[in-house]
């Protein structure tokens, strides 16, 4: 368009059209620039709608990973792949994309164009080209090179803080601070050094473009301004020509950051597919003639583990027959969505569990359970108590296949664990860990946990089973007072006291209380426990302890030690006895003499 | 700007953009590389005559050679423009290098000052600021500011430097026509500061988002097991999946004001040039402009339009920068609480063992929580004294007191009959030396930290003899022995072989008095039959105090302490205490009947 103005002004000064040309080029911008920003929006819109799907599949492939999978792998690790690697992943299908196809659509567009105008002048005018071309390749790989020593060296002064702040206590009584200063001086002073070797080479990287740039219209003048001299060219082929060679400037420049982001793109691609296909192994693991698709689910629910089958002592059968189909691809309806009939104070049957000579060591450790088997029948109370390390926790994990047990070990009503689907098995347990998880939301959700028409309790009855309720009343906002970094902070027992209520919100038939009151003060304790006597009354309950107090009230104590059963009965038998038990109900007692002396 | 998705939200503030004082101190901060700074202002000037010089060129070459059909000429104009870019060249690398040169000193001399400041806080404020917290300052922070620097100081007066001299130009050329031009100035003004105000709040929101997202994303990591157990992981997705659309959203809505920001300007850009065309090709018909000028005129104007259209981005840059130079400043700003007197007592360097004295001493971490409340007892010079009592009594307090990591609320800690106070913190800490047998030990070689707070004074020998006398002879059968690294918190060291270590370390420091805090954690038995021997030689010939978790090792002891709510309860050598029968007897039994049988 420049062209034809100038040719226009050029050929006929006094009649050229020159409004209407000006009124071309601005309507030409406005649509070159509007479907350049129609595709920039389509282009970017679905790199971002990517991102979100490529974050969302990480997620629920990282929810289908059982405990061994979180001890591998850092919670760290885990969010540099949903944070960096996933941002890498849309540079390369936004940026990167974008970039690649302008930088061919620039160079097949513009040369064409200029060809058009004078081909002489074009092969001229890019005979710089290939030259340039290499040395941008070679700086970008140059500072590509150093970035990443920069950024290693970054890594290692972030290493060296963090040492020292968190060793800050020896750092004071070895009185180390010179030692700290000179080492950190050192990565310090190494880091400036890879920093500015950096900077040199980049110095001479970005002015590239104007050096570039420079050149062409040098050629330009020179070569076109001998052809305008000549009369083989008009002046306004030069401009335009001018004009077109500063539109391959950018993409021959960014040619080699481009291919670095695709290159970094396609890595990080790789590190997220470690991640969903490790969870898709994980799920088919699961999922041999466990995973269960949803439909069974809840008339399982009902049927074998609520209320059982009148007259029937035998496993729900359906379980069988049920197709095997990857959790990730399935969804796992929340099954307490079924209506559930009974209340929290009589579920109509209960349960019975069942170890039978299970023996289980986590990878690469001795063994943390030998040979364990004993009954807990429906409806009844065991305490599991023993020193730490004797396996009570083991035996709650694997009863809730946090942990896989071998086959033909675990039985809940006669039916191995193995064999009921996981989302059932799980949903009539009600599990409370030692470590009073509570996620940074209102108390209330965090009872509920979202299950707010599906509770056949209310979340405030289960918090006042639990002893809390009347604390969480004194909050500012009652159960709507949110917990955690931003919120306010519970105490250790307050938090085991809201995880428990959580679980009795659920009103499962089987609860297992891994050490839950080991930071619920004793005074609370007696209160909890015997309002947990009340409520679960007719519930299976297994109570992981090494508090002998909260032990002795249960209709039977099973003693561990080393991961074996080493005494059972029921506690007066169990101190007559002079054994283990007997010792530890010594030791407790000696503590709550130091403790009231 | 940085896309750190881990700062929390405290750290999202911007600042304003321009705050006299912070600038005043920002000054300070760059005093020492001034002459760099002057240098490189002084860079911009020549810059920007060489920039200007190319258009200029372009329009001699059309009118005076290319017109007028002069080869040669138009060859000498071509040689010209080469120097000019060449020049330009090299001049612009320099600029980019000097800039960076400055910003990165000013980044290690506060990374510095930050670091030497950390050390020289007191425990008090670690306790209250976690670690992570202060590695923001000490490496994100200071990148900040920086920032204000490259981005802020140079850029602006470079672009003005720029903007003027354009300006210049233009009206020198041709100053109707440069009025023309201008016209368009308030509109592309007013567009880059709207479109830009936008996208930063936009920003903004992304920013929120994306650290509720990852906030989440972490908590669920963390949470997996609740998840799990309580068969939440479609309600989980699905609140996911709506943080993670809400992020989408605003991602989306950032890029479309960014990318209209780029559009409208180009859009503009196109309209100057069509005023240009329309308005110059009239001047040319009158033959009151030349070609050339108009030519000169295009590339001019492109050049003041870029400056204008980023102002925004640097506006944004130095908000970020006040920001983070304020909680910088905020920091350097904070007065040690603990340090040396400003007269210490002399403190003749005494060989003789020390005496430690607690006067009436009180110490609360919190508020009136007190930990120890009128807390007296005395050790006599070459005394083994053994602190017992429950966790949580404050025994490991007293060390802590010992050495001032804390000071006392009311009463005195005196060392060698003068209070702590009054010693020069250096002495105070050679004098006393504690280990905390879980100990820290950096990154580094074994040798590097046995010699930890020596002066480089120790022999090869003094070495080897520590190791022997600490049993420690596993260092002999590693391959580099010495030499051989140790990992992040040596973590190729076993737990009982790194106990073995601090205590070597601790006779190679070779402390007057020695505090020996106990680990609670349990090796193996071999262990620790090693470390206890270990200790026993460690101890001879001087001043201890050894914080007993376990009472098997406080039987050696000349005087064991028993603390009990804050005050000595009970003291007397081990075989007295057991006969009294009192608070000390039934610990020991507590302790003694944990021991499996």
């Amino acid at each position: 368009m420049v062209k034809r103005t100038i040719d226009a002004l050029q050929a006929d000064p006094a009649t050229a059209p020159v409004g209407a040309y000006a009124a071309l080029i601005v309507l030409l911008a406005l649509v070159h620039g509007s479907s350049r920003l129609g595709s920039r929006f389509a282009i970017t819109g679905a790199s971002q709608k990517i991102e979100a799907d490529l974050r969302s599949d990480l997620y629920a492939a990282l929810q289908t990973f059982p405990p061994r999978f979180y001890g591998a792998h850092s919670t760290g690790d885990l969010m540099a792949r949903s944070t960096s690697d996933i941002t890498a992943v849309r540079s390369l299908l936004g940026f990167g994309a974008i970039s690649l196809v302008s930088t061919v659509f620039a160079f097949v567009g513009v040369l064409a164009a200029m060809l058009a105008v004078d081909p002489w002048l074009t092969l001229w005018a890019l005979a710089p080209y290939p030259a340039l071309l290499l040395l941008a390749r070679r700086f970008n790989l140059k500072v590509n090179d150093r970035a990443q020593a920069a950024q290693d060296q970054l890594s290692v002064l972030s290493e060296r803080v963090q040492e020292y702040l968190s060793g800050m206590a020896v750092v004071r009584a070895y009185t180390l601070e010179p030692r700290a200063r000179a080492d950190f001086g050192r990565a310090n002073a190494e880091y400036l050094r890879l920093s500015l070797a950096l900077a040199r080479t980049e110095a001479g990287f970005s002015p590239l473009m104007g050096l570039i740039a420079g050149v062409g219209t040098l050629v330009v003048i020179w070569a076109g301004g001998r052809a305008v001299v000549d009369g083989r060219l008009s002046l306004g082929a030069l401009v335009a020509f001018n004009g077109y060679l500063a539109y391959l400037t950018w993409p021959t420049v960014a040619l080699g950051w481009t291919l670095s982001i695709v290159r970094r793109g396609l890595t990080s691609m790789t590190r997220l597919e470690e991640i969903t296909g490790a969870a898709a192994v994980e799920a088919g693991a699961v999922a041999t003639g466990l995973v269960v698709a949803g439909a069974v689910r809840p008339a399982l629910t009902e049927g074998g583990l609520r209320e059982g089958r009148p007259g029937s002592d035998t496993p729900v059968p359906s379980v069988a027959v049920t197709p095997v189909v990857p959790a990730v691809d399935t969804p796992v309806p929340f099954v307490a969505v079924a209506p559930r009939p009974s209340t929290a104070s009589t579920p109509s049957r209960a349960p019975g569990l069942r170890f039978s000579h299970l023996t289980f060591a986590y990878e690469g450790r001795a063994p943390a359970l030998h040979d364990v088997s004993f009954e807990v029948a429906p409806g009844e109370t065991v305490a599991l108590v023993g020193p730490t390390g004797s396996g009570k926790s083991t035996l709650g994990l694997l009863l809730a296949r946090l942990w896989e047990p071998p086959a033909g070990t675990v039985f809940i009503d006669g039916r191995d664990v193995k064999e009921i689907p996981l989302a059932s098995l799980r949903a009539g347990l009600g599990f409370v860990p030692q470590e009073g998880f509570l996620f940074s939301r209102s108390i209330a959700e965090n009872i509920s946990l979202g299950r707010d028409d599906a509770l056949s309790v209310r979340v405030r009855d289960a918090a006042d089973v639990a002893g809390i309720a009347e604390e969480i009343d004194r909050f500012p906002a009652g159960f709507d007072s949110v917990v955690g970094e931003r919120g306010l902070t519970l105490s250790g027992g307050q938090r085991q006291r809201v995880t428990l209520a959580r679980a009795l919100a659920g009103a499962p038939p089987i609860l297992v209380l891994d050490d839950a009151f080991a930071s619920v003060d004793a005074a609370k304790e007696e209160e909890v426990a015997a309002n947990l006597r009340r409520a679960v009354s007719g519930r299976t309950v297994l109570l992981m302890t090494h508090r002998l107090r909260a032990a002795c009230t249960a209709d039977r104590i099973i003693v561990l030690d080393a991961g074996r059963v080493v005494e059972s009965g029921r506690h007066e038998a169990l101190v007559r006895r002079g054994g283990l038990y007997a010792r530890l109900w010594r030791i407790q007692q000696l503590e709550e003499e130091i403790a009231r002396a | 700007m940085p896309e750190s998705a881990y700062d929390p939200e405290a750290d999202e503030r911007l600042g304003r953009a321009f705050d006299r004082r912070l600038a005043a101190r920002l000054a300070e901060a760059a005093r020492p590389h001034r002459g760099l700074i002057a240098g490189s202002m002084l860079m911009f000037p020549v810059i920007a005559v060489a920039e200007l010089a190319q258009p200029w060129l372009l329009k001699i070459a059309i009118d005076d050679h290319i017109l007028k059909s002069e080869w040669l000429g138009l060859t000498w104009v071509a040689g010209l423009y080469v120097t000019v870019l060449v020049v330009l060249y090299v001049l612009r690398t320099v600029e980019a290098y000097l800039m960076q040169l400055t910003g990165q000193r000013v980044i290690h001399d506060l990374r510095e000052a930050i670091f030497d400041h950390l050390l020289r806080l007191e425990a008090r404020f670690y306790d209250r600021n976690p670690v992570g917290r202060l590695m923001t300052r000490v490496l994100h922070d200071v990148e900040a500011v920086s920032e204000a620097f490259t981005s802020g100081l140079f850029a602006v007066v470079a672009d003005v430097i720029t903007l003027v001299g354009v300006v210049a130009v233009m009206l020198w050329i041709d100053w109707r026509l440069a009025l023309v031009t201008f016209s368009i100035i308030p509109i592309l003004l007013l567009v880059a500061v709207y479109f830009r105000l936008n996208a930063r709040d936009a920003y903004r929101e992304v920013r929120r988002r994306l650290a509720r997202l990852n906030a989440f994303f972490q908590e669920s990591l963390q949470g997996m097991r609740v998840i799990q157990l309580f068969v939440r992981e479609r309600y989980e997705r699905e609140r996911f999946g709506r943080l993670n659309a809400d992020y989408r959203r605003a991602l989306f809505g950032s890029t479309v004001w960014e990318a209209s920001l780029y559009a409208a300007v180009e859009a503009l850009g196109s309209i100057a040039l069509a005023l240009l065309l329309w308005y110059g090709s009239g001047r040319i018909v009158a033959e009151s402009l030349t070609f050339g000028a108009l030519v000169a005129f295009i590339q001019y104007t492109n050049r003041f339009f870029l400056p204008i259209r980023d102002l925004g981005a640097k506006y944004t840059v130095m908000q970020w920068a006040m920001a983070s130079s304020e909680r910088i400043f905020g920091l350097l700003d904070r007065t040690p609480e603990i340090v040396s007197p400003s007269a210490p007592s002399p403190r003749p360097a005494r060989p003789a063992p020390a005496a430690l004295e607690f006067d009436s001493v009180w110490f609360a971490y919190e508020g009136d929580q007190w930990v120890l409340s009128d807390c007296s007892f005395s050790v006599m010079p070459g005394e083994r004294v053994a602190i017992v009592g429950a966790t949580g009594e404050g025994k490991t307090t007293c060390a802590r007191l010992l050495n001032r990591s804390y000071d006392v609320r009311r009463g005195r800690v005196l060392v060698d009959g003068v209070d702590v106070r009054e010693w020069d913190l250096t002495s105070l800490r050679r004098r006393i030396g504690i280990i905390v047998q879980d100990s820290v030990l950096f990154a580094g070689t074994i040798e590097e930290n046995l010699r930890l707070g020596t002066d480089g004074a120790v022999s090869a020998a003094d070495l080897s003899r520590a190791l022997e006398a600490a049993r420690a002879g596993f260092v002999a059968g590693l391959p580099k022995g010495l030499g051989e690294l140790l990992g992040e918190r040596g973590a190729n060291v076993s737990h009982g072989q790194r106990q073995l270590l601090a205590i070597a370390r601790a006779l190679v420091y070779n402390p007057a008095v020695l505090i020996l805090d106990e680990a609670m954690s349990s090796v193996d038995p071999e262990s620790e039959a090693l470390i206890r021997q270990a200790m026993a030689g460690l101890l001879a010939g001087r001043t201890s105090i050894t914080i007993a978790h376990r009472l098997s090792t406080v039987h050696a002891a000349d005087r064991i302490l028993v603390l009990h709510h804050g005050r000595i309860h009970e003291e007397g050598a081990h075989a007295d205490l057991v006969r009294r029968g009192g608070l000390y007897a039934r610990l020991y039994e507590l302790q003694t009947g944990a021991a499996p049988a």
